[in-house]
């Protein structure tokens, strides 16, 4: 009963998410993004996913979780890595704007709500929750950032990076139907 | 007593132009057995955008296959289900030779929906 009304949570935020990212973006026929912005946006989703990993590998027990956790903390440091690499060469300097300070308000929640979980219930409130996060940044890198990114070697990287996020969610399915 | 020396010679000589000749042929199979064997080749097998590339690999006993890895992320290469061998993990553009004995399945451990194929033939 409890893991349905997690779920259905999880599903509804998933469509508020994608709803508040999408619509501005589709209301307008001018990029609603800047570059920087779009920067800026793809750096907070990845270091968002770190956060959630670092909550994992502390409270945890689960083989499956960690590994997968230590997974999602190198592949999107990795990610950054690269983002931050390319932002130097275009002398672009990632900038906060109203889609990442959003993100990061509801990561926030997100955490909180994660960090509050008895143990017995983290392994599959963290794995939801990691499955309808990279549902919704799959979405978003897709929909959103590839269409408003000028540049076309941030595209190309935000291109590269879509395979990665899903995998994760491959992967992140397999670890849920085992929990 | 000279006939029996003299036999005795003969055999001697017989028998060393069979050991010739056995020798002679023996070796000779060999030679075209070894023509028949190719040698070792090494294969190459990129990893890329999540994937082995190609995922599935036909070599011969003794060939190499060398792993690179051009992806964003870290990858491993593991042998599938017993893990009895890994090239631990792999950072980007670094690679990894595996020298195939026989025909194996693997995967990625650190991205356990990746799979691929080695298959002797
Ligand atoms: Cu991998």
């Amino acid at each position: 009963m409890n893991a349905v009304k997690t779920l259905t949570k999880s599903g509804v935020m998933l469509v508020a998410l994608l709803t508040m990212l999408l619509l501005p973006a589709l209301a307008q026929e001018n990029p609603k993004l800047s570059d920087p912005e779009v920067a800026h946006v793809a750096v907070v989703a990845n270091q968002i996913d770190i956060g959630y990993a670092e909550i994992a590998l502390k409270k945890s027990k689960n083989q499956d979780i960690l590994k997968f956790a230590e997974t999602m903390t190198n592949d999107h440091t990795a990610v950054i890595g690269q983002a931050s690499d390319l932002a130097k060469k275009l002398g672009v300097t990632p900038m906060e704007n109203a889609v990442s300070k959003q993100l990061l308000a509801d990561a926030e929640k997100t955490k909180k709500e994660l960090r509050s979980k008895s143990r017995k219930d983290f392994d599959k409130a963290y794995i939801d929750n990691e499955v309808a996060y990279h549902k919704a940044v799959i979405a978003a890198v897709k929909n959103l950032l590839i269409p408003e990114t000028e540049n076309a070697e941030l595209k190309a990287l935000l291109e590269k990076v879509l395979p990665a996020l899903e995998t994760h969610l491959e992967h992140a399915e397999m670890v849920q139907k085992k929990i | 007593m000279r006939e029996r020396a003299l036999r005795i010679v003969r055999t001697g000589i017989v028998l060393f132009l069979g050991l010739i000749f056995y020798v002679g042929c023996s070796s000779s199979t060999e030679n075209k057995k070894e023509e028949r064997k190719p040698a070792p080749k090494v294969h190459t097998v990129e990893i890329k955008q999540m994937k082995f590339v190609p995922a599935e690999l036909h070599v011969n006993k003794g060939d190499t296959v060398l792993f690179i890895n051009n992806d964003l992320v870290a990858h491993d290469v593991t042998e599938e289900p017993n893990g009895s061998w890994t090239s631990s993990a792999l950072q980007a553009s670094e690679s990894w030779a595996l020298q195939v004995t026989q025909s194996a399945d693997y995967y990625c451990s650190l991205h356990i929906v990746m799979k691929g194929k080695i298959i002797v033939d």
